[in-house]
């Protein structure tokens, strides 16, 4: 009995402690002051620390604060310098000169010079990398390094989206890796960048430390650590940022909507920042199998989708309808394109047209075969509710649909890269740059291409090979939103949603910019601070 | 109940499985809702008069959809340990009674399908095949036949050196003759006692894997799958990991409390 009561005791005296330290803090103060540690949460551990190799966007967040690449986007989506100080594209539009910006260091004190970069361009081109990005940098013809801070490249066909390549691709140091197998290489997880972080340590499975470098290419940052911690369940995230040990997470719509409200203590020190993200989800058609290879069966599909319904009901509003694959309110973007509206009625004559007669028990019947087939989805809460408000949708049309739901690696490997599969649920990525040749050119279709859905309309293949070769931003403009335009009219895939990406910020950290401009909340991550009076308590070697 | 008299623990066994076999039933008659009804306005309610148990991430009613996830649940367990015990009755009643290099062989095939951790096995398993309901209860029957078959084997060997037993076979009679009118009648109390258990491991593997996505697909609903959607909204929707942890516990230590009543009782050594 006495061991109880002093166990109810301790509890108490626990709880108390646990409530009172958040609540003296004032979060009004803003002065600019270096130092401090910022502390995420990922959802996944890095695979490689180089990101050519990687391919993983754990790995690339982390990458992206140690390496630099030629150019950057800044805050409006525009080029700018990075390890390049300007660039020029000649007259006939196949050469561009970079000019590197004189006395760049590596962490290591080594300078970073043109050989460097000519060496990562030889790196990724070099048919033994196992890189996915390769084939971007072969269309280079020619490469040339005349002095220590000037590379020259030549296309021999005008190549549109060649600067936005040149800003993804990271820039890897030669006199470390020059005789190194950079698929084995040890480097991959004991990286010498250049940017502002380097790496401090990284204890698998836990956390990878970032400290500040002071002789990166952008300047030092204001915040002196970066600690990533991994915590695969985004459940176990939240109660860590609830119990205020990580600072910054991305949340789901869920948590956005439903429980910040209601937890108003949490909501007090958390700042949430909501931005449009650049992807998309879509339901897909396997092209090369009956009955996806008729268009008004597409069509009827995409007409008996309620795309309002899945916002309302899946993202809790916090999503947009599209009408075409790039990002709303980019000049990508067609204005003029309008999504299929829900009209179960259209669908059912569009059927009728297409041969479908309704059946005795409601089902739609084509010469004796019902119209019925599966979607496939991965394990993605979202994508799976999805799927069932799709399949609730074409039921009352008279459509039989069956939900699997798939691991992601034998999603990939079994069922997308064979084309084993009738309809999927998936989301599309998209880079900055608005070609979409590797998606939808016909040349795409291969196993482990991206085309899987096995697209081919000759007029689309004409666009996408005129838009990469055209660098006049108005014409180009043009090319891609008569590329949109077929597209929506073809219906290859439906349309769902593009979501907002949602993050939860600790008040503690300044300096983010709202409303985000279009490059998203990070871009300026190295201007972010923690003024002095809300830094936590920490232990240091100094 | 006077079967069970005096033995408390398994009259409240007994009763749990009775409401819940019921209940799966007639969940047609007792749901309020159908189970797949999406109702995009009224998403994670909390329990109220209208919906008992709230409602789900869709809107839907939960207790409508734990109703008719009693009946998968209960569906798997009692066909899985049909499975598992035809072939643990089957494979015993030969080891058992020929004994011989044929024992050897089907009790080194016991062994090594005992040395195998059984849900890894059959999480391999599912991943080859379609999940559907149909496989689940043929993968778990068809890995959890060992526990029967060593019982049969233990009981037959006993048995058959019975005076009535050899009797019939001085007397001439069938081999099969003696198995199915002699040795199995005197061997179902171990056989019932186990299979009640299997239930019970039955329905907790089941729940496992739709937890794990890999059970009975959307939109039907099972007390697992119910479970994993749950985990999502743990922070404030409770309901929809309550109950169906609730019901999968309760189911569990009911058939358990049953099976353990039933050997008091049918064991005479026990008297």
């Amino acid at each position: 009995m006495k061991q109880i009561f002093l166990l109810i005791l301790l509890l108490i005296f626990l709880i108390s402690c646990s409530n009172n330290n958040s609540e003296v803090i004032d979060y009004k103060d803003n002065n600019l002051s270096n130092g401090g540690v910022l502390i995420n949460a990922m959802s996944a551990e890095p695979s490689n620390l180089i990101s050519m190799i990687a391919g993983d966007s754990a790995s690339s967040a982390i990458a992206s604060k140690i390496f630099n690449s030629l150019i950057r986007y800044d805050e409006n989506l525009n080029f700018t310098s990075d390890i390049a100080e300007s660039w020029k594209i000649s007259k006939n539009q196949k050469t561009i000169t970079f000019k590197i910006k004189k006395g760049l260091e590596w962490s290591d004190g080594v300078p970073l010079t043109s050989a460097d970069v000519y060496f990562t361009w030889k790196l990724i081109t070099n048919p033994n990398t196992r890189t996915p990005y390769g084939a971007d940098y072969t269309l280079v013809s020619e490469a040339k390094i005349p002095d220590e801070h000037t590379f020259i490249v030549t296309y021999d066909q005008n190549y549109a989206p060649a600067l936005d390549t040149w800003a993804s691709l990271e820039i890897l140091p030669k006199h470390i890796l020059e005789n190194e197998d950079i698929n084995s290489t040890f480097f991959s997880r004991k990286p010498i960048g250049s940017n502002y972080y380097k790496l401090g340590d990284w204890i698998s499975g836990q956390q990878v430390n970032l400290i500040k470098s002071d002789n990166g290419v952008l300047g030092a940052p204001h915040i002196d650590k970066l600690t990533s911690r991994i915590i695969p369940d985004t459940s176990s995230q939240f109660l860590e940022l609830s119990a205020g040990n990580i600072d910054l997470m991305n949340i789901n719509p869920i948590q956005f909507k439903r429980v910040f409200p209601a937890k108003p203590k949490l909501k007090r020190r958390t700042e949430l920042y909501k931005e449009m993200g650049n992807g998309y989800t879509y339901l897909g058609f396997n092209l090369n199998k009956k009955p996806f290879d008729d268009k008004r069966v597409r069509q009827a599909i995409n007409y008996a989708i309620n795309k309002e319904e899945v916002i309302k009901g899946v993202l809790l509003g916090l999503g947009e309808p599209i009408s075409s694959p790039y990002k709303p309110g980019t000049r990508w973007n067609n204005p003029s394109l309008k999504p299929y509206a829900y009209s179960p009625k259209k669908a059912l004559s569009l059927l009728k047209e297409a041969g479908y007669k309704m059946s005795g028990n409601n089902f739609l019947v084509k010469e004796g075969k019902a119209l019925e087939f599966e979607i496939i989805t991965n394990q993605n809460k979202q994508r799976e509710m999805t799927a069932v408000l799709i399949q609730r949708r074409l039921k009352e049309i008279g459509i039989k649909v069956s939900i699997r739901v798939i691991e992601w690696a034998s999603f990939v490997n079994r069922f997308i890269k064979t084309g084993n599969f009738d309809v999927v649920v998936l989301g599309w990525s998209l880079s900055l740059d608005p070609d979409q040749y590797n998606i939808w050119h016909s040349s795409q279709q291969g196993p482990g291409q991206f085309n899987f859905v096995g697209y081919h309309n000759e007029k689309v293949d004409l666009l996408l090979e005129k838009g990469r070769r055209e660098l006049d931003l108005d014409k180009r403009e043009k090319i891609y939103h008569e590329f949109s335009k077929h597209l929506l009219e073809d219906s290859p895939i439906v349309y769902l949603y593009a979501g907002y990406g949602l993050t939860a910020v600790n008040k503690r950290i300044k300096g983010i910019k709202m409303p985000a401009p279009p490059a998203g909340i990070y871009h300026n991550s190295y201007n972010w601070y923690i003024p002095k009076s809300l830094r936590r308590n920490e232990f240091t070697d100094k | 109940m006077i079967f069970f008299k005096g033995n408390s623990l398994a009259i409240v066994g007994f009763i749990i499985i009775s409401i819940i076999l019921f209940v799966a039933i007639f969940a047609h008659f007792l749901s309020p809702y159908d189970p797949n009804y999406i109702d995009i306005n009224s998403i994670l309610l909390p329990p109220s008069l209208d919906h008992l148990m709230g409602t789900d991430g869709l809107g839907r009613d939960v207790l409508s959809r734990m109703l008719y996830g009693a009946r998968i649940s209960l569906f798997v367990g009692f066909v899985a340990v049909g499975i598992a015990t035809l072939i643990g009755i089957i494979l015993g009643s030969i080891a058992g009674f020929y004994g011989g290099w044929l024992d050897s062989v089907i009790m080194r095939l016991v062994d090594i399908m005992l040395s195998i951790p059984t849900f890894f096995l059959i999480l391999a398993v599912i991943a080859f095949l379609t999940p559907s309901i149909w496989n689940i209860m043929i993968v778990i029957g068809l890995t959890s036949w060992m526990g029967v078959t060593r019982l049969v084997r233990a009981e037959f060997l006993s048995l058959r050196q019975r005076d009535y037993v050899l009797a019939s076979i001085v007397m001439g009679t069938s081999n099969g003759k003696i198995i199915t009118k002699h040795l199995l009648p005197n061997s179902l109390t171990p056989i019932i006692v186990s299979s009640v258990l299997g239930i019970a491991s039955a329905v907790l593997i089941e729940s496992g894997l739709s937890f794990l996505g890999l059970g009975v697909q959307a939109p039907t609903a099972s007390w697992g799958n119910i479970l994993t959607d749950g985990k999502e909204y743990i922070q404030f929707a409770w309901w929809l990991s309550l109950f169906p942890g609730l019901a999968i516990l309760v189911t569990v230590l009911g058939y358990n409390l049953l099976g353990e009543g039933l050997r008091d009782v049918l064991d005479p050594k026990n008297k």
